[in-house]
């Protein structure tokens, strides 16, 4: 069930979400980006599925914008592993008319290495 | 590397028409299917009046051309942090360029620190930010 933003703290620590990153994906991504074909996943590829899951952790109004992004890549993954991603509030700002949310999320591996972490920040539209 | 990593170094561009099919893929990919991106009819009466690329998939582009610069060690060790300046749309043409700012050498391994920025055909900057990667001082 998706959090409505006035229920989030700095803090909130949303259940995790897991997924493999199978050859069928991959190659999705490899079409969409002109990325040229690896052994390992593209690192931005296991990130796609971690974005796009956090829309499902919180609920946003349309008009919400995608401000800033920000990734650090650990190690690789090969194409078929499931990862797990955690993520929580880093920073929820609402001042004035400014909603703005910053979400931080941890990926690992499936023996708990960490494969990379990425901030999301984004504004929603005047309540 | 296709490239000799020295400060003020041009990275090779990345050049991408976006297209709505690669728009479909991406969401594809991702699981992302906010009809903003897919839905012609939905979008277009939106502020934005058309589908616009996820973000996502324009730092898709940008990762590509640093993997194309910098090899696995961009995949194993990069680190990225960019803005969103505006939409990319379907027909845009983008590309994506950079330049080594500065080399800090530490031990066996050197720290490249490059500026990043992702133009459309209007020279309009689409995405900006600064990329790191860690890379062995061998190469």
């Amino acid at each position: 069930m998706p959090v409505a933003y006035d229920e989030l703290t700095s803090g909130h620590e949303f259940p995790p979400v897991n997924y493999v990153l199978d050859a069928g994906t991959v190659l999705a991504y490899a079409e969409a980006a002109g990325s040229e074909w690896r052994e390992h996943v593209p690192p931005l590829a296991v990130a796609a599925r971690a974005i796009a899951s956090l829309g499902g952790l919180v609920s946003l109004p349309a008009g919400t914008i995608h401000v800033a992004q920000d990734f650090e890549f650990y190690r690789v993954v090969p194409v078929g592993a499931r990862v797990t991603c955690s993520a929580r509030v880093l920073r929820k700002l609402a001042r004035g008319g400014v909603r703005l949310l910053t979400l931080e999320m941890d990926i690992k591996d499936e023996s708990g290495a960490p494969v990379q972490k990425g901030r999301s920040t984004i504004v929603l539209p005047e309540a | 590397m296709e490239f000799a990593v020295c400060e003020g170094a041009v990275l090779p561009e990345f050049v991408r028409q976006v297209t709505q099919s690669d728009i479909n893929r991406y969401a594809e990919a991702s699981g992302d299917y906010n009809p903003i991106h897919i839905d012609a009819a939905f979008a277009a009466t939106t502020a934005m009046k058309g589908t616009i690329a996820h973000g996502m998939l324009v730092l898709a582009f940008m990762s590509e051309m640093l993997a194309r610069a910098f090899g696995d060690a961009w995949d194993e060790s990069g680190q990225l942090s960019t803005k969103f300046r505006s939409p990319a749309r379907p027909g845009d043409t983008l590309t994506v360029s950079g330049k080594v700012e500065s080399l800090h050498d530490d031990s066996d391994i050197v720290l490249a620190t490059c500026s990043i920025v992702c133009r459309n055909q209007a020279d309009e900057v689409v995405v900006s930010g600064e990329a790191r990667v860690r890379i062995p001082a061998s190469v």
